[in-house]
């Protein structure tokens, strides 16, 4: 996609913006530039300031710092006392609870906005009916809004953000109040309408499943803050912070203090002389992004659960990297083994085992630990 | 499920029999407490013998009430009054709501809560208190006004047509509207508005676009509920109307019944007209509750406020406004009157004094009167809260087949006209022989109060019970305590405080009442709220203001009472 002559690539940027609740800082210097036709998230905790900021972008709230920026135009600047209102940005969003007008039909939802900007009868007819044909909605038209399933409400909350084309959807936790099943069928609806539309869109959510899947950029937020933005892989993978590391994923902790490192390594690769039952093992894995790790300093060690290779007791392999443990407790869940292994006094890993074996409870088995796979933190 | 019952024979079917019988007893006592009279009501209109002689049926009750020129015209009054007040109050009221409930409004807490006070103000106060401002002669406003240049002599009147709907409006069109629409305004999911801003609208299209059709359902619902409320008082026109002789149908039977030669055939024909007229308002009501059409409460999602920006200051203004004459001006004035050596007359010299309280407080009559209302408040009170909470248990908890009947006749007497109520209820203890010893007690006003009273305080206490949830009961019983045990130790324990904030409505509602018991009361039994009105009979307005002012206190300090017991706006819809 080039961008056009005379518009930025960037629809909409937020600098340095906050937004207070008495004296709590919900939302704490955020800044953010939002790409042409890219999913952008905001994934975090309940609490984390996240609806907030998607409401500061919306105008439904007023930033007390910093300024908001869409598609050139500042629409919120706390110091420069601009405040745009929420229907004049031409925005599209999607709530949380969709919304849908109970006094007016599915038709008359959809063209609610059109009438608004003076569009003529026989145009918004033809564009909700297309709109609507779109989500598969078309039959249910002269329905009253509010007696559509969730599912379809939802679609129709889209459609009714979709149908004046807006420079930018916002999307409130939108798959919240849907079943499992559902949510799982909307996702892969709404990435394949964002893909064909190729609409921007900027998505809150605490699920990150969701994140991760629909997402091509994510941004953490903890506490009113933005702790790290990137795509879903690399936050996965190599995460900026301890709560990015924590909050995404399942991770595997082992403590110890920074040693010397094994022979064969080299850095960035740390190597972690391990505390308790462990001591005397060492471990090695790359040190995470921009900390210290003083020789002797506490540290912990992180991996993810898929990542740690599982053998059999036999036969024996390198010290390095590999753990001898025994199955705790062990249940098979249909396409693998969900077990629980002790590493000997107080280190015990939940992990995945493929079935490609009978496994038992009582077995013993080894647990390797690939350094690349492997992150250092100071403790 | 049906297997089920059908396998279990033996066990349930006599307790459940048993819990039938009881609850049938309850619903024909009360059906008969209610629609009985109202029957015998109709019933009277055809009997157009003098009372004391043999009965004699003909229509000539109907005749009068349909033919007369001045029963006629009470319908008209009635319907002419009841419409303009309605029409006035309600876009006022629903601006008010919403200012409380959606806005940023300043104060808005203290606002409703001033409302709220108002609305149990006891109409009679408000209307003395607005005589000393508004009398044609005398009226301060107009003494004000007439001082002024370019202002023609004394512009206001209260008694006209126009005074009358003024001091409706204020005693009870807008509080009872405002008190009711804030809790319902203030329930609506902020997403309706905000996704309707987002979608391109400005803030008034979207009022006038989204949040007022939203809530069409919650605002006609109380625009019944406001006609069917304004319909119960009548001492209004009763002071106001009758020196220029303007009568409603209330003033109008009390007038056909309270002479040497009662009138009961035309006086009970126009109570028909005036429920069959109410008929249409009932069903309308209850499909509106019943539909539950849309479902515009969602509690898990917050309910954010508009910011009000520039008109902050004007909206704030207009809210003091109201207050002030709602509830400031009825206050002040009331308690002003009491100490006028001649009510309403502020430019004689010296024109203070302390007697009024000392004569009333001495005169025996004020002293009976005060007796009697202290035993038929403190009654109704306490029964009230029996009768109310056993008809609401049965409603919501038990699975009677008879429950929605229960339901809608203990809130039938909500429609029920005061003065109507008070002539069946008369024709009651007069009409069936076993009854009519108590005729002339209090506990005639008793039964008055507690009917009067039961459409309040079965929906507060049912709203309570549902808040309540019927595990906590369950989770009793399983844990081995008996019915009994649970009821007083699980569902009085936390019932508690709604169950007293009824019976302080209660007290304070028969205290003040004057529609229900305009005709059962004799000189043996009169509380204070009728003794007020004769001191008015008599042109004695300085006993009654003293009287009137007792009153509001007394109903002030009850709903503060009430509202610290956790009594909302919210539970009274």
């Amino acid at each position: 996609m080039g961008a056009e002559p005379g518009t930025s690539e960037t629809v909409l940027a937020l600098d340095g913006v906050s937004k207070l609740f008495g004296q709590a800082a919900a939302v704490d210097g955020v800044s953010l530039a939002i790409r042409r036709g890219e999913v952008f998230t905001l994934l975090g905790p309940s609490g984390c300031g996240k609806t907030t900021t998607l409401r500061l972008v919306a105008g439904l709230e007023r930033p007390d710092r910093g300024e908001i920026t869409l598609r050139d135009r500042v629409v919120a600047s706390a110091s420069r006392r601009i405040f745009i209102t929420p229907n004049q940005r031409n925005l599209g969003m999607v709530f949380q609870s969709y919304a849908v007008w109970p006094h007016m039909t599915v038709f008359e939802n959809v063209a609610y906005p059109l009438e608004l900007r003076g569009m003529k009868r026989a145009q918004i007819r033809d564009k909700v009916t297309r709109v609507l044909e779109l989500v598969g909605l078309a039959e249910t038209e002269a329905r009253a809004g509010t007696l559509l399933s969730g599912g379809q409400m939802q679609r129709l909350a889209l459609c009714r953000a979709l149908v004046y084309e807006p420079d930018l959807l916002l999307l409130d936790e939108p798959f919240s109040n849907l079943d499992a099943k559902l949510r799982e069928q909307m996702r892969v609806e709404v990435k394949l309408l964002q893909r064909r539309l190729g609409i921007t869109v900027l998505f809150v959510t605490h699920d990150q499943v969701e994140a991760l899947s629909l997402s091509d950029r994510i941004a953490v937020m903890h506490r009113g803050r933005v702790e790290q933005v990137g795509p879903p892989r690399c936050l996965y993978e190599e995460p900026a912070s301890a709560f990015v590391r924590d909050f995404l994923g399942q991770t595997v902790i082992l403590h110890g203090r920074v040693g010397r490192l094994p022979s064969g390594h080299a850095p960035p690769v740390v190597a972690v002389e391990l505390n308790g039952a462990l001591a005397g093992r060492t471990l090695a894995g790359r040190a995470a992004p921009s900390v210290a790790l003083p020789h002797g300093g506490a540290a912990h060690l992180a991996i993810r659960p898929e990542d740690i290779e599982v053998a059999p007791h036999d036969p024996p392999r390198p010290e390095t990297n590999w753990l001898p443990g025994v199955i705790e407790s062990l249940s098979f869940v249909g396409d693998r083994y969900e077990a629980r292994v002790a590493l000997g006094g107080e280190y015990h890993v939940a992990l995945f085992i493929p079935r490609g074996r009978e496994w038992r409870e009582g077995e013993r088995l080894q647990l390797g630990f690939p350094p690349e796979r492997m992150s250092v933190w100071p403790a | 499920m049906a297997g089920l019952t059908q396998a279990l024979p033996a066990a349930g079917p006599r307790r459940i029999e048993l819990q039938t019988v009881l609850c049938t007893v309850v619903l024909a006592v009360v059906a008969l407490c209610v629609v009985f009279p109202l029957v015998l009501v109709a019933l009277q209109s055809l009997q157009v013998a003098p009372p004391g002689q043999p009965a004699r049926y003909g229509l000539d009750g109907w005749r009068a009430a349909l033919g007369e020129p001045g029963l006629r015209g009470a319908l008209v009054n009635t319907f002419t009054v009841t419409f303009v007040r309605q029409l006035l109050s309600l876009p006022l009221a629903v601006l008010v709501a919403w200012l409380l409930a959606r806005t940023d409004l300043p104060g808005r807490s203290w606002i409703e809560f001033a409302f709220w006070a108002a609305f149990f103000l006891p109409p009679f106060t408000v209307t003395l208190s607005w005589i000393l401002l508004l009398d044609p002669e005398y009226g301060l406003v107009n003494t004000w006004l007439a001082k002024l240049p370019f202002v023609g002599g004394r512009p206001f009147n209260i008694y006209s047509f126009w005074g009358i709907v003024w001091v409706h409006i204020i005693t009870g069109s807008l509080t009872v509207k405002v008190i009711l629409l804030t809790p319902a305004f203030r329930n609506m999911n902020a997403s309706f508005e905000e996704a309707s801003r987002v979608a391109g609208a400005g803030g008034l299209r979207t009022a006038l676009r989204i949040t007022v059709p939203v809530m069409a359902p919650a605002i006609l619902s109380v625009l019944l509920l406001g006609t069917m409320v304004s319909l119960q008082t009548f001492e209004v026109e009763q002071v106001l109307g009758l020196p220029f002789r303007f009568f409603v149908f209330s003033t109008t039977i009390y007038d056909l019944l309270v002479t040497r030669v009662p009138r009961y055939d035309a006086a009970t024909a126009l109570s028909v007209l005036i429920l069959a007229g109410m008929l249409p308002l009932v069903f309308a009501q209850q499909w509106l509750t019943r539909g539950r059409r849309y479902t515009t409460v969602t509690g898990q999602f917050q309910s954010r406020v508009h910011a009000l920006g520039a008109w902050r200051a004007p909206a704030m203004l207009l809210a003091l406004a109201l207050v002030l004459l709602v509830l400031g001006v009825p206050v002040v004035f009331a308690l002003l009157g009491t100490f006028m050596k001649l009510f309403g007359f502020f430019h004689i010299p010296d024109p203070w004094t302390l007697e009024n309280w000392t004569t009333v407080l001495g005169d025996e009559q004020f002293l009976r009167s005060l007796h009697n209302t202290l035993v038929l408040a403190v009654s109704t009170a306490v029964v009230t809260i029996v009768v109310h909470s056993l008809i609401a248990y049965i409603i919501v908890r038990t699975r009677y087949v008879g429950r929605r009947l229960l339901d809608f006749v203990s809130w039938l007497p909500f429609t029920v006209p005061g003065i109507i109520l008070g002539l069946a209820l008369l024709w009651l203890f007069l009409g069936v022989g076993i009854l009519r010893p108590l005729y002339g007690t209090t506990a005639v006003l008793v039964i008055a109060g507690v009917i009067a009273g039961m459409p309040l305080g079965v929906q507060i206490i049912k709203s309570g019970l549902m808040q309540l949830g019927g595990e906590l009961e369950e989770a009793s019983r399983i844990a081995g305590a008996s019915w009994w045990a649970t009821y007083r130790r699980i569902v009085l324990r936390l019932m508690a405080p709604t169950l007293l904030a009824v019976g302080m409505i209660t007290f304070v509602g028969a205290a003040r009442n004057i529609g229900n018991f305009a005709l059962l009361t004799t000189s043996a039994n009169r509380p204070l709220s009728m003794l007020q009105l004769d001191y008015v009979a008599q042109r004695k307005f300085e006993e009654a203001v003293v009287v009137a002012c007792i009153i509001m206190f007394v109903s002030l300090a009850g709903a503060l009472v009430a509202r610290l017991l956790g009594l909302r706006g919210g539970n009274v819809g």
